[in-house]
């Protein structure tokens, strides 16, 4: 009689075997005891390998599920997943094309001679804004409200993931998307290169913004929950509520009534 | 003064603002939240195959988890989580391992034995899953990655695709490391 194998028993026991097999492997171990006795001492393996596997004390959860809380909480936004369909790619590549032939008239025009990209508004994927859970009399309580340095290590880090690695840092403030003075993180996620006199909507403008939101916070009449999310989700459209324009004011402008 | 740094697990008390709006990302990282408490011992057991300690078992767990939330918030196939956490932590200790450079060390410190009721039962059941544990972790790494995979319930087919094997080789590695099991637990 030709004994089943250790391999052909152990897939019998785990229910691996095709159907035909399965059967003739059943039908010889109805007959033969010792394959029975070998399919037994198999599975008692498998039970002392399982009884010493799975009674692995766990160690406690609650610290590694709350870092993990809070590590989600701080990963950005994807990008739009309109993008990855298959209608979106060759669309995005169409608008991509033209983007890039905007800019190149646009900077042909203006300024012929610069090369420095222009970038008004961060990337929301690399720049989705931070801040610190801190109330509103923490942050108001802050007596200075001028932004802090941003060490000239982790400016580099934000021109090469803007992909402006060459950029001549004067031309940028590596800025706040939500300034510490209304409560800002100091994260890469919430840094950007901001040009400051690419475009109209520039870093001194920007500035202003910041110190009227402020103000408004400080004053009582703005939540800070939301100044940090109308700034961290679109600077412009904040500034031209906050200031009731459509049009940057010239610095030290007041705001119209 | 806070030191600034672009290392954002540096900052705990952090907060996205642009999570205060989205409240399907809140549900999503809820849910990537449950599939942690779920599967994180399983998957730490399985880790301990790979001779890392517990800390860094923990570390590659948070990464698998993040990940898989960067997965999920894609729209990415929802199809069989589990062996897909099982793939990435894989992948992911390998290159932990071969970062550090880290030797293979057991993970014995997390392992106890559930007492039995009767006291020489106890000692004789303990001592034959220790000699079952010891065999299984003096198994070529292959062979071990295996039985722990098998052991956490993953069928051939998963097995054969997170250690990138054919299923007859995920078959021969089973049965080579039971019938050693079997050999060394003979009572």
């Amino acid at each position: 009689m030709n004994h089943l194998s250790d391999r052909h028993l152990l897939l019998h026991l785990e229910g691996e075997l095709p159907p035909h097999e399965k059967k003739l492997a059943q039908e010889h171990l109805e007959a033969c005891w010792k394959c029975r006795a070998r399919a037994r001492e198999l599975e008692t393996a498998i039970a002392d390998f399982i009884g010493a596997h799975q009674t692995t004390e766990a160690p406690p959860a609650a610290g590694p599920r709350a870092l993990l809380k809070a590590r989600l909480s701080q990963l950005p936004p994807p990008s739009s997943s309109f993008f990855r369909t298959r209608l979106g790619l060759p669309l995005a590549a169409a608008a991509c094309c033209l983007v890039l032939l905007g800019l190149v008239l646009v900077r042909t025009a203006i300024r012929p001679d610069d090369t420095t990209p222009l970038v008004s508004t961060p990337n929301a994927r690399l720049t989705p804004g931070a801040a610190l859970l801190e109330s509103r009399q923490d942050v108001c309580a802050q007596s200075s409200t001028n932004n802090k340095i941003v060490p000239v290590a982790l400016q580099k880090k934000v021109f090469e993931e803007y992909g402006i690695a060459r950029a001549q840092p004067h031309a940028y403030e590596v800025d706040y998307l939500v300034t510490p003075a209304l409560g800002g993180a100091d994260d890469i996620h919430n840094l950007w290169p901001h040009s400051y006199s690419a475009t109209v909507w520039n870093a001194q403008v920007k500035d202003a913004l910041e110190d009227r939101m402020r103000e408004m916070v400080c004053g009582g009449s703005l939540d800070l929950t939301e100044a940090q999310r109308e700034i961290a989700t679109n600077w412009i459209a904040a500034y031209k509520k906050y200031f009731h324009t459509d049009q940057p004011l010239a610095t030290g402008q007041p705001a119209q009534q | 003064m806070r030191s600034p740094l672009s290392d954002s697990a540096a900052l705990p008390n952090l907060r996205s603002v642009a999570s205060d709006l989205d409240h399907p990302r809140q549900r999503l990282e809820q849910e990537v939240v449950e599939l942690f408490d779920e599967f994180r011992l399983p998957l730490l057991r399985y880790l301990s195959s790979f001779g890392l300690p517990l800390a860094d078992g923990e570390e590659v767990l948070q990464e698998v988890f993040l990940s898989l939330f960067q997965h999920l918030q894609r729209g990415k196939s929802r199809e069989n989580l589990r062996g897909w956490l099982f793939r990435v932590a894989h992948n992911l200790a390998l290159k932990r391992r071969y970062r550090t450079g880290r030797d293979l060390e057991q993970g014995t410190a997390t392992l106890a034995i559930d007492p039995a009721p009767n006291p020489e039962d106890q000692m004789l059941t303990n001592q034959v899953r220790q000699r079952a544990l010891q065999v299984a972790k003096a198994l070529p790494e292959q062979d071990r990655r295996c039985l722990f995979l098998r052991a956490e319930g993953l069928r051939y087919r998963e097995i054969a695709g997170i250690l990138d094997m054919s299923l007859g080789a995920v078959s021969l590695s089973l049965t080579r490391s039971l019938a050693r099991i079997a050999r060394s637990t003979e009572r």
